[in-house]
């Protein structure tokens, strides 16, 4: 399998940062729009998730913070040790950590967009 | 022997003293980058209460509601403030931006690429974290 280039990774991880920045703020006005503590009760909540368009920030928010992060995760990781073995194991580890984080918040952004709460 | 006489390891790369702001600011992004992780993870656990129905979600609420729960997340709001002007500070300085140009070593070998420039960007991310840290506690306290 073709390793992909350390730089393509990087401006991935800035590009993933730059949106991930963008929508949190947007995630973060929906807050503060209703006054904090309104905005966290449950009917406020559901819908919210109903509301397509949000639920589609919701989503990219999940996808591009993951990817992020786990990322982030692996830099710091390899900057610690390096070694064939170890830089495999934790570049896959963060891989499956990645999948297993979106898939578990792709589930909850799913069943309550689609009424299923 | 020598070779391992250098190797710090993990106390190394926790020592923020040693070689000034830069040294600190490089220290404080990993830093929050997995704090910040760490929150987003347990973001994702928290919020999946919802599919458990209102007395689950309430009863989660219950639990991060609290003047802890605040305090948490008004850490949480720096860390994220922080994480990102400094991430935008490199991101410019990876690009070639604010760095300087290159120029003959002399003494005292001070590095270009670390400016003032540079030093003033850290300072003010520090800065806009701890104000959007108040602006946070003032919004979750305030109500």
């Amino acid at each position: 399998m073709n390793k992909m280039r350390e730089s393509i990774v990087m401006k991935v991880h800035y590009g993933t940062a730059l949106g991930a920045v963008a929508l949190v703020a947007v995630h973060i006005l929906f807050r503060l729009t209703q006054g904090f503590s309104e905005s966290l009760q449950y009917e406020s909540v559901i819908a919210n998730y109903e509301f397509l368009p949000y639920a589609l920030v919701l989503e990219l928010i999940l996808v591009l913070i993951s990817v992020h992060g786990f990322n982030g995760l692996r830099v710091i990781l390899l900057e610690l040790k390096q070694g064939r073995g170890y830089e495999k194991a934790v570049t896959y580890g963060c891989i499956a950590a990645m999948v297993a984080v979106i898939a578990y918040g792709s589930r909850t952004i799913i069943m309550t967009s689609l009424g299923m709460a | 022997m020598e070779k391992q006489e250098n190797k710090e390891g993990i106390k190394g790369w926790l020592n923020p003293g040693r070689y000034g702001i830069e040294r600190f600011a490089y220290w404080l992004m990993r830093l929050t980058g997995i704090g910040l992780l760490v929150y987003f993870i347990a973001h994702i656990y928290e919020t999946s209460a919802i599919l458990d129905g209102k007395a689950a979600w309430d009863k989660m609420l219950e639990l991060t509601q609290t003047t802890e729960g605040h305090i948490i997340l008004a850490i949480v709001i720096g860390m994220c403030v922080f994480h990102t002007a400094n991430g935008i500070r490199l991101m410019l300085g990876h690009g070639g931006i604010g760095v300087g140009k290159p120029g003959r070593p002399d003494y005292p070998y001070a590095p270009r690429s670390i400016n003032m420039k540079n030093k003033m960007c850290i300072y003010v991310s520090i800065g806009l974290a701890a104000l959007a840290m108040l602006y946070g506690l003032g919004v979750m306290f305030g109500e």
